[in-house]
């Protein structure tokens, strides 16, 4: 081979390389780590964090189809995800928003959780005092059970090195649309004008909602467990405006609650956070709105 | 029985069961503080075991799946066979319900069963067969491994979770409280069992699909 032919080749064989490892470092961001029947994968919202600024990281996981991982409430069976953080000095972490769950399950065993996969966004702070010398390193430990048929537990360790800059960073990054995407199931206060109240039967909590409007259809989702019962049909009465929905309490319920709370589902809207106070024990006007 | 028999009359039981799968949703589960519903089952060793005999004694129900994490995780570290060694050695009844269905996780033949409980050296009483989920719907079993405990006067006086540790991790054994114990602990000193229901965690128990 001539010495031309050979720094040519030399020169494709660097491009090559450099493609490649464009490709692969590309790839290293956008894999998760395997989970039973799926992945997990540490996101962040924007390309870096600010010191004395919140900022948003997610859990995205990613399920073969049929495959679900469970709310906060995993309903009659299941467990939701747990994250334990590792995180630098400086940083915080919040809760984790819980989007709006679905009804899964047979007629009798009702769990609430997510089909597919779902994006769990965790709201983080960093300090003012955060230095901006190295990346900050976020590390989860998670431990979750992935349901079809049957469950299987699995346990990752997802990390996220990010930059730390004095400038705020760019408004979008590769990561911001699963961003958006997740804050679409995230509840949203009920609106000011709603008013809510439940009246409560020996065996139900009858929640009446004036909206303003004739609702034909809704679901409720109990933020706690064993409060109200899973699996049982919740029976929706339109009024004018709004609605009555009639839900059997838990058989686990065995002191009363001062309050109900949780996520209202109505058809083709976003859902809604509602925390109702429950009334005194009225019998025969519950019997006479449910 | 001849084989032909015996394929004739299983064939000829699924409609019956069918119906009765229907007609025992539609009554109240065994509920604390109500009666516990009766039942005749045959268990893994070949015998029929009626809940009414054992009226005068304490009876623990244990819903079962091998296949399910939440189990495994109460007899790999050795804890199920522990207490049903403990309890049934005080002379309480202890029935382990089998209430998968054929083709589901957790379905097992009787020498499977049988198999199983020489394997794991557990100690029911019986491993009762359950394969058309009557008497897990007699019980609205959600889960397994759910756990039910029935005082002499045939009252149930505990329904719910194995403990108060709702993983699969074998490390959260040791520090687990166990509701069962404490049920049955509570109740033989003569006092009210201070937690008589939880939510019975673990994996939902996997019943026949015509069995809505």
């Amino acid at each position: 081979m001539s010495g031309r032919k050979s720094r040519a080749a030399f020169r494709r064989a660097v491009i090559l390389s450099a493609a490649v490892l464009a490709i692969c470092s590309n790839r290293t961001q956008a894999t998760g780590v395997p989970i039973p029947h799926g992945t997990l994968e540490l996101i962040a919202e924007k390309d870096w964090i600010t010191a004395g600024h919140p900022f948003n990281v997610a859990l995205r996981f990613e399920l073969e189809k049929g495959w679900h991982v469970y709310w906060v409430n995993p309903g009659d069976s299941g467990e939701p995800p747990r994250v334990t953080w590792d995180l630098p000095a400086g940083i915080k972490a919040g809760a984790i928003e819980w989007p709006a769950p679905r009804r899964l399950g047979t007629p009798t065993i009702v769990d609430y959780g997510y089909q597919d996969g779902v994006t769990l966004v965790v709201p983080m702070r960093a300090d003012a005092t955060l230095s901006s010398q190295n990346p900050a390193q976020i590390s989860a430990n998670i431990k979750v059970l992935v349901c079809r048929e049957i469950c299987v537990p699995g346990k990752a360790q997802v990390s996220l090195a990010l930059p730390v800059k004095p400038q705020p960073p760019p408004a979008n990054s590769q990561s911001t649309h699963f961003f958006t995407e997740a804050r679409k199931a995230w509840p949203r206060p009920a609106l000011a004008s709603w008013k809510f109240f439940i009246v409560q039967t020996n065996d139900s909590f009858v929640l009446t909602a004036n909206l303003g409007r004739k609702i034909t259809d809704a679901i409720f989702f109990p933020l706690a467990e064993s409060q109200v019962s899973n699996a049982a049909p919740q029976t929706l009465v339109p009024t004018a405006t709004g609605f009555t929905l009639t839900l059997r309490k838990s058989e686990q319920l065995l002191k009363p609650i001062a309050r109900l709370k949780g996520v209202l589902v109505l058809s083709g809207e976003q859902p809604y956070s509602i925390d109702v106070p429950i009334g005194k024990s009225t019998e025969a006007s519950a019997k006479g709105s449910g | 029985m001849k084989r032909p028999t015996f394929y004739l009359m299983l064939v000829a039981m699924i409609p019956i069961t069918m119906i009765l799968c229907a007609a025992t949703l539609l009554l109240a589960a065994g509920k604390v503080g109500e009666s516990a519903p009766t039942f005749t089952a045959t268990a893994s060793d070949g015998k029929t075991y009626k809940l009414a005999d054992y009226r005068g004694k304490y009876v623990v129900l244990e819903w079962h799946n091998n296949g399910c994490p939440y189990v495994g995780k109460q007899y790999n570290s050795g804890n199920m066979q522990k207490l049903q060694k403990q309890w049934t050695s005080k002379g309480i009844v202890w029935f382990t319900i089998l209430s998968s269905a054929p083709g589901k996780q957790g379905f097992v033949t009787a020498s499977d069963e049988n198999a199983y409980i020489a394997k794991m050296q557990a100690a029911p009483t019986a491993a009762l067969l359950d394969p058309s989920g009557e008497i897990g719907h007699l019980y609205d079993a959600k889960t397994s491994p759910q756990m039910v405990v029935i005082n002499p006067q045939g009252v149930v006086i505990y329904d719910g979770a194995i403990d108060d540790k709702p993983t699969t991790d074998l490390a959260d054994v040791p520090g687990a409280t166990n509701y069962v114990s404490l049920a049955l602990e509570q109740s033989m000193a003569g006092k009210p069992v201070a937690t008589p229901a939880t939510r019975p965690y673990g994996c939902s128990v996997k019943y026949p699909d015509s069995s809505h």
